[in-house]
């Protein structure tokens, strides 16, 4: 019974504070009250890898180069412009008159400085696979510097209008990444007046902002609480303490919508959810997966239509590649399975199991979707063992031994390049479960070539044998809700990057 | 040899027999029949579970997710509605009365069999044994229960059968302490000392003299960890750390029902309180045989 006591003490506290709050409530007072679900490690952008540190580092930092959300165009941002001057060297005029929030100057040194540390794998920025394509930079004279790269790399430019951005020199020499995590300074639309992990991050708008593509940001201050239970940050909204939550689920979302005091916005995101099948026999030799036939079956066992329609809802669509289709190169034109339990009943049974069989299935986040995915399996005799793992243990088992299969996603950190996704995952890397030399040789021609054409062509001879061959089978791309007050004018982008500097007060 | 009716001794019996009054006391008591007959329902239920679901409880239907209980204007074809993946909610519960009455049952025999033998010994034969039984209890009662089922079976991955041995080993304190202090309570009885006096053998002496004397306590404690067992399986169940799903438990559909608590508070209470039923029906029938088997209450 001690539980069911904390209950209720969980909920007296919710609305206890929801009624504190309402007395800090958002447009009266310039402040936009927002909650995060998560605990964001380090404000650092290069050292943490979720989806909120990426919100906060494109308001507090920019980048080289911007790409507009809306057109997908590339556009100066501290660089006005740029030229590859060979295949592995890119040039860049910085736009002048720029400086940080804390008065430095931003100048051809801090692009030094901070491409030379980041690409410096010893520093130990999270995610490598952001920086690890640059060698180092060098400085050319006050506004001209030149990134140099270890290969050719034609997706540089799409790194470095997403999660490349530039800090100062001075500053971060001195501070580093846990001082830089604590008193965030760099040149974005919003600059960081208060950090209290565990509880909350204040940004006040940035006056001195320079003419970025951006834009300029208008709401004077924006706070934002982690929350990690949905119906809390529900209930705060309710009592006006909240101006916006995002990332809520399809079904509250919906109810939230019928409401006429918030805006419901949805919006498609690159992350897709996929079945990854053991092809390669990482778990076995005798492993049924290391059948086509039986993965065959796999794909034709799961209803992805209904799915999309009763679960994810919103903007999510039914994806057949090994990539998101806004991505360059990854052609739609592949082998798309139908839903058809009895053709899969008929194909495991071809492949000698006419009474399916029984494996271990793993899942690590939306235990609802990992659930009704399982049921399908089922439903055509692939009796399923679930097992639900935190997504770090998940991802050292896979790498270790290999899973016989496991629904997993990926957001391509929100590049809209193939090479994000696919080359990730069929390369011969730790988690890749195919192994296939075939699809590795044509991703290694893709991923370096400098010419489009080229590219294109081996990404769609890649993806076409791995649709072919079901080394995965794609079944959903991902959708973001985000929900807000009527004071609130705001219209999300498709990349799940909430943008603090378009939001506006109604 | 005396003819029985004509026994002076035994013509002088009159009133009720043993047997009549034990059954005058088992129907003059409330809490026992309310919770034996509820009980009762409930282990029916569970085992005739495939006959009375009026739907495969793992048959999902995404097109009729989450439909409301039909006191909450759904239709009959799903009398308690559908949860999040469009299984009846009904079935689920039906089923899910099995895996609650499983793990309850199954968890107080193994913890039974252990903290009982373990108290006994203690009690009757003191000394060494009681030494070592009183710190094993001591070592086993400075561990929280829930932390330890929780590293455990996130260890060994949940199921069904790690909760329940889980459980069953880790809920055998209460049996040992109360079994121990009963064992000394009689142990120096005279009937204890006239069948050791006429040469009975120990194991005997444990059986048929202390057993019977104790037993009234150990039924309170079974009742009392039976119900334990089922809410910290529920509890497990709820942090993703019990039963794992497909199978249906009363726990798992508080945890999925949780999500949607401000919008369809049904879906957690129905399994609540189909939940808090059966604990409180367990608990009213073991005060009940407490009541009507002690000692006291004989006569």
């Amino acid at each position: 019974m001690k539980y069911a006591r904390s209950n209720w003490t969980a909920a007296a506290t919710a609305i206890c504070v929801a009624c504190a709050g309402s007395a800090w409530a958002g447009k009266a007072d310039d402040t936009l009250n927002a909650a995060f679900t998560k605990e964001l490690e380090n404000v650092d952008s290069y050292f943490n890898s979720s989806r909120e540190g990426v919100v906060l580092q494109r308001a507090i930092w920019d980048g080289l180069i911007y790409r507009d959300p809306a057109t997908n165009e590339y556009k100066g941002n501290l660089a006005t412009s740029w030229e590859w001057i060979d295949d592995t060297t890119l040039e860049f005029k910085l736009r002048e008159g720029v400086t940080f929030h804390n008065g430095e100057p931003f100048n051809a040194d801090d692009v030094v400085y901070t491409v030379n540390f980041v690409a410096d794998e010893a520093n130990g920025v999270k995610t490598q696979r952001n920086v690890n394509w640059m060698k180092s930079a060098e400085k050319i004279d006050e506004y001209t510097v030149r990134i140099l790269l270890k290969e050719p790399f034609p997706a540089a430019i799409e790194f470095l209008s997403g999660p490349v951005s530039m800090y100062p020199n001075e500053y971060y020499a001195e501070a580093g990444p846990s001082g830089m995590g604590l008193k965030p300074v760099g040149t974005g639309p919003y600059k960081v007046i208060d950090v209290v992990p565990g509880a909350h991050f204040v940004l006040e708008k940035n006056e001195t902002y320079h003419d970025s593509p951006k834009g300029q940001p208008e709401i004077g201050k924006v706070d934002i609480r982690t929350i990690p239970d949905v119906n809390t940050q529900i209930a705060e909204l309710f009592s006006g303490s909240l101006d916006l939550i995002w990332q809520t689920p399809a079904d509250q979302a919906e109810k939230l919508a019928t409401m006429d005091q918030f805006t419901v916005a949805n919006e498609s995101t690159m992350r897709i959810g996929y079945l990854t099948l053991d092809a390669a026999g990482r778990t076995g030799e005798d492993n049924p997966f290391t059948k086509l036939k039986v993965r065959q079956a796999v794909a034709h066992a799961i209803d992805r239509e209904a799915l999309v329609n009763a679960l994810l809802k919103g903007k999510s669509q039914v994806i057949s590649t090994a990539c998101y289709p806004s991505q360059f190169g990854c052609d739609q034109n592949v082998t798309s399975y139908e839903y058809d339990p009895e053709k899969a009943r008929a194909l495991l049974a071809e492949a000698g199991y006419p009474d399916g069989f029984s494996t271990d299935y793993y899942a690590y986040r939306d235990r609802d979707y990992a659930e009704a995915i399982s049921s399908f399996l089922n439903a055509v005799g692939i009796e399923t063992n679930f097992n639900m793992l935190q997504y770090s243990a998940l991802r050292e088992l896979r790498m270790k031994e290999g899973s016989p299969v496991s629904f997993q996603t990926w957001g391509s950190y929100s590049i809209n390049d193939t090479s994000a996704i696919t080359s990730q995952f069929f390369k011969f890397g730790s988690l890749d479960d195919s192994r296939d030399q075939e699809v590795k040789d044509w991703l290694d021609i893709a991923d370096s070539s400098t010419d489009p054409e080229v590219r294109k062509e081996h990404y769609s001879k890649a993806l076409k044998k791995i649709a072919d061959q079901v080394y995965w089978v794609p079944m959903f791309s991902y959708n973001t809700n985000y929900v807000f007050t009527k004071d609130v004018d705001y219209t999300p982008t498709p990349d799940e990057v909430l943008r603090f500097t378009t939001m506006r007060w109604n | 040899m005396a003819d029985m009716a004509t026994d002076p001794l035994l013509a002088d019996i009159t009133g009720p027999t043993p047997g009549q009054m034990l059954r005058k006391r088992i129907f003059g008591h409330q809490g026992l029949l309310i919770g034996a007959v509820v009980l009762g329902v409930l282990v029916l239920v569970a085992i005739f579970a495939p006959w009375l679901a009026p739907h495969d409880p793992y048959a999902q239907s995404l097109m009729a997710r989450m439909q409301p209980p039909v006191f909450l204007g759904g239709s009959w074809e799903h009398p308690l509605g559908t949860d999040h993946l469009g299984r009846d909610y009904l079935s689920r519960l039906i089923y899910g009365a099995r895996v609650s009455l499983l793990i309850g049952t199954v968890a107080a025999l193994i913890s039974g069999v252990i903290g009982t033998a373990m108290g006994v010994a203690a009690g009757y034969f003191g000394g060494r044994v009681d030494a070592v039984v009183t710190f094993l209890i001591n070592v086993r009662l400075a561990m929280p229960v829930v932390l330890v089922a929780l590293a455990v079976v996130a260890i060994m991955g949940g199921s069904l059968q790690v909760v329940i041995v889980v459980l069953g080993l880790l809920l055998w304190d209460r049996f040992a302490v109360v079994m121990r202090s009963s064992t000394l309570q009689v142990r120096g009885r005279e009937y204890v000392a006239a069948a050791r006096a006429v040469g009975c053998s120990t194991p005997r002496i444990l059986m048929s003299e202390i057993m019977p004397n104790i037993v009234n306590n150990l039924i309170v404690v079974v009742t009392l960890e039976m119900a334990h067992a089922i809410l910290l399986e529920a509890a497990l169940s709820f942090l993703g750390l019990g039963v794992q799903p497909p199978t249906p438990s009363w726990g798992l559909m508080v945890s999925e029902g949780k999500n949607m608590m401000l919008f369809e508070p049904w879906m957690v209470m129905i399994p609540g309180v189909v939940l808090f039923v059966l604990v409180l029906a367990i608990n009213l029938m073991g005060d009940g045989l407490r009541d009507v088997t002690a000692p006291e209450n004989r006569s």
